[in-house]
């Protein structure tokens, strides 16, 4: 409740001066509120091929590496009788497998298992990047120009890259890809249709015909719903990772004394029991994320009893 | 579109943020998920294999055991049997010897029993001899006169008449 209000309350002002039509860059407004930018800036500004690469891109990448060595390392001499690293992989693999077979199904779990066990490991490792020491204070600033550390940046060097949209909405797309591609390869394309605008809990006879509009209707209703659902994903996923951004970067300068070691221990300590959050945030939205998408899976790859007996004939 | 703008979402960071998920997920795929999915397989069916080895290993034993106790069974049996066979043999071979022992040792008693007689019949002799000899011996000193044979006939006859049992 606390993230959702201070997630709220950030988001505000953005709603606010995105209605008024503001065009500003992220840099300067950011740099003078000294509050950490709603976006990801890029890190060669002046550089039009390389807009893409922000800061966010910037620590998708050290993440994506680091998923790298560490799996790598710990499946290069994989062996029955497993080494702690080879363990803890498998402790993992087989927690999530457990987890996605419970809620989709053995049928449906090898081929869905990849992308969400994906999707739980990237966003939680993502979210705990953010709360290493120097993501979102090492960087570049308009008055200094050289990379430097410093409690307000315009420019940071590190961005959790769940902290940007186009990563949480990226992730979002590609699981409703995903999505799509199961639930046609599990239930065909006519039976996805049926699935959607069909009619439901099992009608016979004239009252299956007569509420098949009211059913095709709540059918688009669900489409739309469907179509939303990258939105409220990505959305959700960035807000969170975005609130506790702002949250830690808010505590750690909350106290202004103006004596330099009050101002350094309370900036070490007022914002360590956030941390703590943060920590069990950044997994429980990985989670949220991945579970959601296993449950938009199980609920369209679900036969439901009119496909069961059609089935049955055939 | 301004609200985009503020969230920062542009397509080419969008593309390159699924290219970056993209190569996360076939990379954990391929180094992570596949082989750990895999040696979980493999484990696994080698435990159920295990298990089952186990549970064939143990009827075996069981059916080991149970031709073991059998055959263990049947030796004692075979054993009594024979342990009886032999008890009778030996017993029937004893009481031949002892009847054996019996006829022979009635034998050796009968043996010495004539033995006995013949050695008393000859004693007797020997001392009837003797005896008539002294008998004449003592009667030629007594009478002072040399003896006949007439005379020895007589004595003999008279003096074994005397001590005839």
């Amino acid at each position: 409740m606390i993230r959702l209000t201070a997630f709220l309350f950030l988001l505000f002002p953005i709603l606010a001066s995105a209605a008024g039509g503001g065009h500003d860059s992220g840099h300067g407004e950011a740099e003078a509120k000294h509050e950490v930018s709603a976006k990801a800036l890029p890190l060669l500004e002046h550089t039009s091929w390389a807009e893409w690469l922000t800061n966010s891109v910037f620590v998708a990448g050290l993440v994506t590496l680091g998923l790298l060595w560490f799996f790598r390392s710990a499946m290069q001499r994989k062996a029955l009788i497993p080494g702690p690293k080879q363990n803890f992989v498998e402790l993992i693999v087989e927690f999530l497998y457990g987890q996605v077979e419970n809620i989709v199904g053995a049928k449906i779990a090898p081929s869905a298992f990849p992308l969400l066990a994906t999707i739980f490991i990237y966003v939680s490792v993502s979210n705990w990047f953010g709360l290493l020491p120097g993501v979102g204070t090492i960087g570049f600033s308009s008055h200094v120009g050289a990379l430097h550390s410093t409690a307000h940046v315009a420019t940071p060097l590190l961005r959790p890259g769940t902290a940007d949209m186009n990563l949480t909405l990226g992730i979002a797309l590609c699981s409703l890809i995903a999505w799509l591609f199961i639930t046609i390869r599990e239930m065909g394309v006519w039976g996805t249709l049926l699935h959607i605008f069909g009619p439901k809990g099992g009608l016979k006879g004239g009252l299956k015909y007569a509420l098949m509009p009211i059913f095709f209707i709540v059918g688009l209703i669900e489409v739309i719903s469907i179509l939303f659902r990258p939105m409220t994903l990505s959305l959700r996923l960035y807000g969170n990772v975005f609130a506790g951004e702002n949250l830690l970067h808010t505590m750690s300068s909350l106290v202004k004394s103006g004596n330099a070691t009050i101002d350094f221990l309370s900036s070490v300590l007022v914002p360590l029991p956030f941390y703590f959050l943060e920590i069990m945030v950044g997994v429980l939205q990985g989670m949220v994320f991945a579970l959601l998408c296993a449950v938009f899976i199980k609920l369209s790859t679900t036969h439901d009893e009119d496909h069961d007996e059609a089935h049955e004939a055939h | 579109m301004a609200i985009l703008d503020q969230l920062g979402i542009d397509y080419p960071k969008i593309i390159a943020q699924i290219i970056v998920f993209g190569l996360v997920y076939l990379i954990l795929s391929k180094y992570a998920f596949g082989p750990v999915t895999a040696l979980l397989e493999l484990r696994r069916s080698r435990i159920a294999d295990g298990e089952a080895n186990l549970e064939k290993i143990k009827e075996n034993l069981s059916s080991s055991q149970a031709q073991a106790a059998a055959a263990l069974a049947k030796a004692n049996a075979e054993a009594n049997r024979i342990v009886k066979e032999a008890s009778d043999a030996a017993a029937a071979i004893a009481e031949q010897k002892k009847q054996d022992a019996v006829a022979e040792a009635q034998s050796i008693i009968a043996k010495a029993k004539e033995a006995t007689e013949l050695e008393r019949s000859r004693v007797m002799d020997e001392l009837k001899r003797d005896f008539g000899r002294l008998v004449i011996d003592t009667t030629s000193k007594v009478t002072g006169k040399t003896l006949g044979s007439e005379d020895h006939a007589r004595l003999n006859k008279e003096a074994l008449a005397q001590i005839a049992l």
